[in-house]
C-alpha cells in the first residue's frame, strides 16, 4: 500500500477515493471533523436515526465536510419479498477540487481561491457569507455554516499541506481508499483501477472526475476522483454536471436584447411621434 | 496467525466476525488478500460491511455455525480432500480412543460419562493414550498409523460427522445447498501444499453456549485441510476490544495466573505446591516446565522472602472453589456475597446479560467504584435508571455508595497494548490528564499501597497476605508509578543481580528468577531496552515492529509450515524450515520450534519434557506435540456437536432429544428466565442476536458520550427484514417491541433486506438484530439491549450465549412510543 | 434540516444532490425592489432619449421613484450578509463571470447613480442652491450613466439564478435575465404612471408611459410562455410546489392578466374610474412582480432538493436514465 505523500507547492494534489475498498468505517468523517474542530450534528436533538443505511450524517455540509454514503442495492426493488440486499455501496464523499470551480467562479469576494497546491480553499476572513457558492456548485459541497454565517468545504487540509502531512481523511482510512497525492498520477492510477476492475467483470466500472463523466460542462475534471462500480447516480453524484458559471454570458446577452427591445418599445411609446 | 498474514491468505473465510466493522485496521489485510485475488467469504446471519467487502456473503442462522463447520468437516473427508501428510504426521488421528468411549451418535446426544444429575462430564473414557504409552508394542496397539482402525481418532471423528451432509447443513443453518457447497469448494482448493485458507472469528462464535465446541470444530477443519502454523493460513482468533488480549495473558480472569497458569484450587492435592505442580505439569511438551514459570512468578510475587522452604510463599496465594465468572457475580452480589464491586473498564448496567438482573444486583452492594471516562451508567442507574424512572425502585431506597473516579484515556498515559496477535505495543503519554483524572495504574498503585498501609496498622483477616506481597514500585514525580520496574518484574529477571532475562528458556524453578508472566519473557533485552517500542516495518513478518509473545514469534506452531522432513511445503508457502547447513530451524519468523531439534529427531525411551517429543511433532504446548482432533481437555465433549442455542425456534434436527448442550450452565433466578417454547407457536418466534457497530464501543462507555461518535449512529436500532417489518406493520423507522422472558424494550426498526429470512427446518425464520451500546447516558442513547438477553455459560470459557436468543416483534403503542421518546431525549 | 423517512429499497431519494440558496424574504424583496429601481432608471433614461422635452415629467418621476425603491436594497442585502462591513468584501475585486460580484458593483455604482440623478432633478427644480460645478458635473454623470447601470441592476438578478446549478433555474437561462428585466420595467413604468395619474401632470404622460407599460406586460407574458417551456421537464416545483399558487394566481392571474384586462378596458371607464384602474392595475402589477420572483426564489430550492430533477439536468444526453433502474444491475464483487 502507498507510502504517504507529501505535498509541494506548484504540483496539484487531490484524493482519489476507490470505493471498492471502502468499508465505511467512517474514519475519515470523524479524523476530518477531529482535525478541522468541526461540530457534530446537532448532537444532543439531532435528527436521530435517519433510517438510511447506516448514514446518519446524510450529506455534506458546513460542517460535514467528508461524508460516507450507503446505499443498499437489492437484487429486485421490492419490499413485499424481502429483497435481500446482494451489495451495499459505500463512498466517501468530499468537496471535489473541480478544475474550474463553480464555487470559486461565482464567489463576488475573491474568498475562494485556489491554493498553491491547486486545491479550492474559501479564505473564512473574506468570506461574507453571500452564500453565492452554495447553489452555484454542482456537486452541493459548500454551505453557510449556522453561526458564523460564512461558507464552509473541505480545505483539502491546507494547514496540513503546508504542514507536510498528508489530509487527515487519507491518513485514517485503513483500507487506503482514500488516496492522497499529486493528481497526474492519481488519474493515472485510477484508469489503471478501472481498467483492472472491467477486467474483472464489473463493467460498469468507471473514474469519476475526468472530463467524461463527473468533471464534464466546462469544469474540466475534478481534482478530486472516485472509483464507482455503478452509475454515479447510484452514489448520489451527477452524471455530467456543467459548470454554471458557462451560462451567464448568455444570460447577459438575451437581457441586453431584451433590453434593446425595451428601447425600441420606449421610443414608439414615448417617442415625439405621439 | 497475525493479521499482516492475511495478506497471503488465498480464502478468508470470516464468521462468527464483523472484522470489517469491529476490526477495521486490520481488515485493510484482508481488502489486500482480496486485491491479490483470494476469495474472501463472510457467513453471518447479517449483510453487513464485511459482507460488503467480501467476494461471497452467506447468511446463515445465528446459532447455527458449529452445524454449518461439522458440515465443512464431513465434505473434506468424505470427498478426500484433507491434507494427508499433515493429518498423518502432526495430528492425532492415528491415536486409537478407549473402548468404553461412546460418541454422540451411540448415545443421542450425549458423550459417555455424562451424569444428568450434575449435568457435567466425566471425561475418564474420553482420555488418550499418554504419548510414553504410544510406542510400546502391545498387544492392544495405541496408535494406527494407516488410520484404518475402527476406535483410531480418525475413523471416529468420520463417523461423528457423516450425518453433517449438505442436506442437514441447509436445514438447520438456512443456507441452500448450493451455497455451502460454493464455501466448501473454496476452502478445500485453496488448502494443500501451495495455498492456504484462513478463518477469522470473533466473539460471535465465543458467546454460545457451544462457543468453545465451535471454535474447536474450526480448529478440526483446519488441521485436516493443514492450515495451521502455516504462512496465510491459520484461525485469527479477533479479540473483543483493545488489548484484551493483554488482560487474559496477564488475567483479570479469576481462573488464571499470569501466562495462562491455572489459578490454585481449594481441592487438597493443591494445597502445597509440589501438589498443585504435580496437577499443573504434564510429563511431556512445553507445558512440563511449568514449575519454572510458576517458581518465578511466586519470586515475583513474594520478593526476596520467598524461599524453597516456605514453597515461594505458595500459601499466600488465594483459591478459587467455583465459578466466579462475571455471570455469577450478579447472583452473588444479590446474595450480599459481593458487597464492593470495583468497575475499571467496563459498564455492566448496559452491557452485562439480563441488565436488568445486573443492575438489582449493583443496587445491593455496599460500595461500587466506577473508574471511568464519562458518567456512564454504571454509576447513574440507581438515579436514572430505568427502574428508577418506572418507579420500580426508589432511588432512596439504593443503599450502594457510588464512587464515580475519573479516568484518564490512551493518550493521557503511558503503557502497552497487546493486540489480537499477541503484539506487544508500547505508547507514551502525549499530554497529560486533565484535573484530577488518573491512570489506571496509578490507581491500582495507590490502592495496594494506601490498602496495605491500612492492613499494617489495623489488621484483619488477609493482612499476612497482603504484607507478603512485594510492591515496591518506584512513584515518579507526577504520583504515577514507574512503569519500567513493572514491564522489568513482567518480563523476569535474576534475583542476584536483578537484570532481566532474555526469555523464558532462562527461568528456573529454583528461585534464582523472579517473573511475573513467562510468555512476556524477552519483551526487554538484557540490558533493559523495552522491544514492545519498536516500530520497524520490514521483512514478511515484520519481527522488529513491536514484540509478540512468545519469544518474538509471529505466527504459533510454525514448523507445521515445513513438511515432515522440514522442507516448506511448497516455495510459495514457504514460513519456517530446516536448514541442513546450519543444523538450525530457519525461515521468515522467529522458529516455534526447539532450534537445533532435526526433522527426523526420535525421543529416546523414557525422555520426559520437550525431548520427548519427535523432530515431526509441531504442536509443543501440547503433551504429545499433536494437533488434537479429538480433546479430551474439554468439558462438554472430546469431539463438537451441534446443539441448539440454550434459547431457539427450533429443534434440535441432529438430536431430537438434546436440544441444548447437556454440559451449559444455566444461572438459575427467577428473573432469569428462560424460552424453553419452540415451534411456530412459541410466544418467541424469532432468532435474536446482539452485536456491535464500528461507530461504538462496547457499553458506549468511550463512544457515546463523544459528539463525532454519536452524531454517526445516534439511537439505538434494531435490523428486522421487510417481510417481518410488514407482518409486524412497521415501517422503516418505526418503533417496535422486542421482547424476551427477561424484558422487552421499544426501539426504532431499520427495515433493511440485508437481514434476510431463512428456510430453516421448512419454515421461515426471521432473525432480529440489535446492536448492545445504548443505554440512557451520553448522547447517543437507546434501550438497553441486554434487558433481553439471559445469563448462561459456555461450560469451558464460562462466556455467555450473547449471539443467540428468542425473542418477539411488534408494533409499538402510542405510550410506548412516547416513553421511549422520553428516555433518548434526556437521562 | 427535515426528518426523512427514506425507504429501504429507493434510498437517499429524498436527498438532494446539490444545496438550495439560503436565500429568502430579504434577498425576494431585493429582487424586487432592485429590479423597479433598475428599470425606473432604464425608462428615465429612455424618456429622456425619445423626447426629453414632453417626458421631462416622466423621466423625473421615474428617477424618484428608482431611487426610493433604491434606498431599502443595501439595507435588505446586510441584513442578509447580517453585518454591514461585509458588502464591503464584495468591492475587493471585480469578476466578470460572477454574477453577484456584477451585481455588487452595479448596486454600488447605481446607488451613487440614482442618488446623483435624484439629486439632480432635485437642485434641478429648485433654483435655490447653487451646487459647485464639480459636484453639478458629478450629477450629471452620475445621471448619465444610471440608465445603463439600471439594465444591469434589473436583469443581473435573472442572471444570477441562472447562473448556478440549480435545474429550474439553469434550465431556462437565457429566458430569466429578459423575464426579471421586462417584469421590472414593466412595475415601474406601472409606478411612474400612477404617480402621473394622481400628480398635476397632462393625461397624455400617463398614457403614453401607460402604453410602454403595456407593451412590456405583453412581452412579459410571451418571455413567461418561452420560459415555461424551455423549463418543462424541471417545472414541478412551480406548478405543483409552494411557489404554485402564487405563481398562478399573483404572477400570472392578478400580475399580468387582470391589469391587462383593466388596461383593455379602461379607456371606456368615466374617468375618476380610469384613475381607480390606474392604481389598482399598479397595484396588481406590482404584486405580480413579487409573486414572480418569490415563486421562481421558492421554486429553484425547491428545484434543488429534487435529486431526479438534479439527475435529469446532468445525465448529459437524451437517453437519461433513471438511476434506481441501473441500481439493480450494480454489483459489488472482487476483481
Amino acid at each position: 500500500m502507498a507510502e504517504p505523500c507529501h505535498a509541494s507547492p506548484g504540483t496539484p494534489v487531490g484524493f482519489l477515493t476507490d470505493t471498492t475498498l471502502c468499508i465505511g468505517c467512517k474514519a475519515c468523517e470523524v479524523a476530518c471533523k477531529q482535525w478541522n474542530q468541526l461540530p457534530a450534528d446537532e448532537p444532543l436533538t439531532g435528527r436521530g436515526l435517519s433510517g438510511l443505511s447506516y448514514d446518519n450524517t446524510v450529506d455534506l455540509g458546513a460542517e460535514t465536510w467528508r461524508h460516507v454514503s450507503f446505499v443498499e442495492v437489492a437484487a429486485e426493488p421490492s419490499v413485499t419479498h424481502g429483497s435481500p440486499v446482494t451489495a451495499w455501496l459505500m463512498m466517501s464523499d468530499v468537496c471535489k477540487h473541480c478544475v474550474h470551480a463553480g464555487c470559486m467562479e461565482a464567489c463576488p469576494t475573491g474568498a475562494i481561491i485556489r491554493t498553491e497546491f491547486d486545491t479550492v480553499f474559501i479564505q473564512p476572513d473574506v468570506c461574507n457569507g453571500c452564500g453565492y457558492c452554495v447553489p452555484a456548485c454542482p456537486f452541493g459541497v459548500p454551505q453557510l455554516s449556522d453561526e458564523a454565517h460564512i461558507a464552509r468545504k473541505c480545505t483539502l487540509c491546507y494547514d496540513r499541506l503546508r504542514g507536510g502531512l498528508e489530509p487527515a481523511c487519507a491518513k485514517a482510512c485503513p483500507t487506503d481508499s482514500i488516496r492522497f497525492g499529486p493528481v497526474a498520477e492519481l488519474r493515472v492510477e485510477a484508469a489503471l483501477r478501472v481498467e483492472q476492475l472491467r477486467a474483472a467483470g464489473q463493467g460498469q466500472a468507471v473514474v469519476y472526475g475526468d472530463t467524461r463523466v463527473g468533471g464534464t460542462g466546462g469544469i474540466g475534471g475534478l481534482n478530486a476522483l472516485f472509483v464507482l462500480t455503478a452509475p454515479p447516480e447510484t452514489y448520489h453524484l451527477p452524471a455530467k454536471p456543467a459548470l454554471p458559471g458557462d451560462r451567464a454570458a448568455g444570460s447577459y446577452a438575451t437581457t441586453l436584447v431584451a433590453a434593446a427591445g425595451i428601447a425600441a418599445a420606449a421610443l414608439v411609446a414615448l417617442g415625439p411621434r405621439r | 496467525m497475525f493479521l499482516q498474514d492475511l495478506a497471503r491468505s488465498d480464502c478468508i473465510v470470516i464468521m462468527g466476525a464483523n472484522m470489517a466493522e469491529n476490526h477495521p485496521v486490520g481488515f485493510r489485510f484482508v481488502m489486500e488478500a482480496r486485491e491479490r485475488g483470494a476469495e474472501v467469504i463472510h457467513v453471518d446471519p447479517r449483510f453487513t460491511r464485511t459482507s460488503a467487502a467480501a467476494t461471497r456473503h452467506v447468511p446463515v442462522r445465528a446459532g447455527s455455525d458449529l452445524a454449518f463447520l461439522g458440515g465443512l468437516i464431513n465434505h473434506v473427508l468424505t470427498h478426500d480432500r484433507w491434507f494427508e501428510p499433515f493429518v498423518r504426521h502432526y495430528t492425532n488421528a492415528a491415536v486409537i480412543v478407549d473402548k468404553a468411549f461412546l460418541d454422540t451418535e451411540d448415545l443421542d446426544g450425549v458423550f459417555s460419562g455424562y451424569d444428568p444429575t450434575t449435568g457435567t462430564y466425566d471425561p475418564a473414557t474420553w482420555r488418550l493414550p499418554q504419548l510414553e504409552e504410544r510406542d510400546k508394542p502391545r498387544s492392544n496397539p495405541a496408535t494406527d498409523p494407516t488410520l484404518q482402525h475402527p476406535r483410531c481418532v480418525f475413523q471416529v471423528l468420520k463417523r461423528h460427522f457423516a450425518r453433517y451432509t449438505p442436506d442437514l447443513v441447509a436445514k438447520v443453518c438456512g443456507v441452500p445447498e448450493a451455497d455451502f457447497l460454493a464455501v466448501a469448494n473454496a476452502i478445500c482448493d485453496n488448502s494443500g501444499r501451495d495455498r492456504t485458507t484462513a478463518f477469522a472469528y470473533s466473539v460471535a462464535w465465543t458467546q454460545h453456549t457451544t462457543g468453545t465446541q465451535i471454535i474447536a470444530c474450526c480448529a478440526i477443519l483446519q488441521l485436516l485441510l493443514g492450515n495451521l502454523g502455516r504462512p496465510g493460513g491459520g484461525i485469527m482468533a479477533l479479540r473483543g476490544h483493545a488489548t484484551i488480549q493483554g488482560s487474559t495473558d496477564i488475567p483479570t480472569l479469576f481462573n488464571l495466573l499470569p501466562g495462562y497458569l491455572p489459578m490454585p484450587t481449594a481441592d487438597s492435592a493443591q494445597a502445597t505446591l509440589g501438589g498443585y505442580l504435580a496437577e499443573a505439569t504434564p510429563p511431556t511438551g512445553w507445558w512440563s516446565n511449568t514449575p519454572k514459570y510458576m517458581v518465578s512468578l511466586l519470586k515475583a510475587y513474594y520478593g526476596p522472602a520467598a524461599s524453597e522452604d516456605d514453597e515461594f510463599g505458595y500459601r499466600h496465594l488465594p483459591r478459587i472453589g467455583g465459578d466466579y465468572s462475571f455471570q455469577r457475580m450478579v447472583p452473588m452480589m444479590l446474595d450480599r456475597e459481593i458487597r464492593g464491586l470495583f468497575c475499571m473498564g467496563q459498564n455492566p448496567a448496559v452491557g452485562g446479560q439480563n441488565a436488568k438482573l445486573a443492575r438489582r444486583g449493583l443496587a445491593t452492594l455496599d460500595w461500587l467504584v466506577v473508574r471511568d471516562a464519562f458518567e456512564i451508567e454504571s454509576a447513574t442507574f440507581w438515579r436514572d435508571g430505568p427502574e428508577a424512572r418506572n418507579g420500580e425502585q426508589d432511588p432512596a431506597s439504593v443503599a450502594t455508595e457510588v464512587f464515580l473516579l475519573p479516568a484518564a484515556l490512551t493518550a493521557e498515559k503511558e503503557g502497552s497494548y497487546t493486540n489480537t496477535q499477541r503484539l506487544v505495543q508500547w505508547h507514551d503519554r502525549a499530554v497529560d490528564p486533565p484535573a484530577d483524572t488518573r491512570s489506571e495504574a496509578w490507581f491500582v498503585h495507590e490502592l495496594a499501597r494506601r490498602v496495605r498501609q491500612l492492613y499494617r496498622e489495623e489488621g484483619g483477616p488477609g493482612s499476612e497476605q497482603l504484607a507478603a506481597m512485594t510492591w515496591d514500585y518506584p512513584t515518579l514525580s507526577n504520583g504515577e508509578p514507574d512503569l519500567d520496574a513493572v514491564v522489568r518484574e513482567i518480563n523476569g529477571y535474576v534475583v542476584s543481580d536483578g537484570a532481566p532475562v532474555s526469555g523464558f528458556t532462562e527461568l528456573a524453578a529454583d528461585g534464582s528468577t523472579a517473573c511475573g508472566c513467562w510468555i512476556y519473557a524477552g519483551m526487554l533485552d538484557r540490558d533493559g531496552v523495552n522491544h514492545a517500542r519498536r516500530r520497524v516495518a520490514g521483512g514478511l513478518a515484520d519481527l522488529e515492529w513491536g514484540w509478540s509473545w512468545p519469544a518474538n514469534r509471529r505466527t504459533l506452531y510454525n514448523r507445521a509450515s515445513a513438511d515432515p522432513d522440514g522442507r516448506p511445503w511448497s516455495e510459495r508457502k514457504a514460513w519456517v524450515w530446516w536448514d541442513e547447513t546450519t543444523a538450525r530451524w530457519v525461515g521468515h519468523d522467529v522458529p516455534d520450534f526447539p532450534a537445533t531439534k532435526p526433522p527426523d529427531y526420535r525421543p529416546a525411551l523414557g525422555a520426559g519434557g520437550v525431548d520427548a517429543l519427535p523432530g515431526d511433532a509441531p504442536f509443543i504446548m501440547l503433551a504429545d506435540g499433536l494437533g488434537q482432533l479429538f480433546a479430551s481437555s474439554l468439558k462438554d465433549g472430546p469431539l463438537p456437536t451441534h446443539y441448539e442455542p440454550y434459547e431457539s425456534p427450533v429443534e434440535n434436527a441432529l438430536h431430537p432429544r438434546r436440544r441444548r448442550n447437556p454440559a451449559a450452565i444455566p444461572v438459575d433466578n427467577a428473573r432469569n428466565r428462560y424460552d424453553r417454547s419452540s415451534g411456530r407457536e412459541s410466544p418467541f418466534p424469532h432468532v435474536l442476536t446482539t452485536y456491535r457497530l464500528t461507530e461504538h464501543h462496547t457499553g458506549g462507555g468511550m463512544t457515546r458520550f463523544v459528539p463525532w461518535l454519536a452524531e454517526l449512529q445516534p439511537e439505538g436500532f434494531a435490523e428486522i427484514d421487510p417481510v417481518l417489518a410488514r407482518a409486524a406493520g412497521v415501517g422503516n423507522r418505526d418503533w417496535v417491541v422486542i421482547a424476551s422472558p427477561r424484558g422487552s424494550i421499544t426501539v426504532r426498526a431499520l427495515v433493511t433486506g440485508r437481514v434476510k429470512p431463512l428456510t430453516v427446518e421448512g419454515r421461515t425464520v426471521h432473525q432480529v438484530g440489535l446492536p448492545w451500546h445504548f443505554g440512557w447516558g451520553g448522547i447517543a442513547r437507546g434501550p438497553v439491549a441486554n434487558e433481553l438477553t439471559a445469563l448462561v455459560e459456555d461450560p469451558n470459557s464460562l462466556i455467555h450465549e450473547g449471539k443467540s436468543a428468542t425473542c418477539s416483534v411488534r408494533r409499538a403503542s402510542d405510550a410506548e412510543i412516547a416513553a421511549a421518546r422520553e428516555w433518548s431525549r434526556h437521562g | 434540516m427535515t426528518t426523512r423517512h427514506p425507504s429501504p429499497t429507493r434510498p437517499y431519494r429524498d436527498v438532494p444532490v446539490i444545496h438550495r440558496a439560503h436565500w429568502k424574504w430579504l434577498v425576494i424583496l431585493y429582487f424586487f425592489l432592485g429590479g423597479i429601481a433598475g428599470a425606473a432608471q432604464f425608462v428615465a433614461g429612455l424618456a429622456s432619449l425619445s423626447d426629453r422635452q414632453r417626458n421631462h415629467r416622466t423621466a423625473r418621476i421615474a428617477r424618484l421613484v428608482s431611487f426610493f425603491a433604491f434606498l431599502p436594497c443595501p439595507l435588505l442585502l446586510v441584513l442578509d450578509l447580517r453585518k454591514p462591513s461585509r458588502f464591503l468584501n464584495m468591492l475587493r475585486i471585480v469578476k466578470f463571470r460572477s454574477p453577484m460580484s456584477i451585481g455588487s458593483w452595479t448596486l454600488a455604482l447605481f446607488g451613487g447613480a440614482a442618488t446623483a440623478s435624484a439629486l439632480r432633478e432635485t437642485l434641478g427644480s429648485e433654483d435655490r442652491v447653487v451646487p459647485p460645478t464639480w459636484f453639478r458635473a458629478a450629477l450629471e454623470l452620475g445621471s448619465a450613466a444610471a440608465p445603463a447601470l439600471g439594465v444591469v441592476l434589473s436583469g443581473y438578478t435573472g442572471t444570477l439564478l441562472a447562473a448556478t446549478a440549480v435545474p429550474v433555474w439553469a434550465k431556462g437561462s437565457r429566458w430569466i435575465g429578459p423575464l426579471f428585466l421586462t417584469s421590472a420595467t414593466a412595475s415601474a413604468t406601472s409606478l411612474v404612471e400612477t404617480v402621473l395619474t394622481l400628480g398635476d401632470a397632462p393625461p397624455s404622460d400617463a398614457e403614453r408611459v401607460g402604453h410602454l407599460e403595456g407593451i412590456c406586460s405583453v412581452a412579459e407574458v410571451a418571455l413567461l410562455a418561452g420560459w415555461l417551456r424551455s423549463v418543462a421537464a424541471y417545472d414541478r416545483p412551480l406548478l405543483r410546489g409552494e411557489a404554485a399558487w402564487p405563481f398562478r394566481h399573483l404572477t400570472v392571474g392578478a400580475g399580468l392578466a387582470l391589469p391587462l384586462a383593466l388596461r383593455a378596458f379602461s379607456p371606456r371607464l368615466p374617468r375618476p374610474a380610469r384613475t381607480a384602474a390606474t392604481v389598482l392595475g399598479t397595484g396588481l402589477t406590482l404584486t405580480g412582480g413579487l409573486a414572480l420572483r418569490y415563486a421562481l426564489v421558492v421554486a429553484g430550492a425547491e428545484s434543488a432538493d429534487d435529486p431526479e430533477a438534479t439527475f435529469r439536468f446532468t445525465s448529459g444526453s437524451a437517453t437519461s436514465h433513471p438511476p434506481e433502474a441501473k441500481l439493480a444491475s450494480a454489483t459489488r464483487s472482487a476483481p
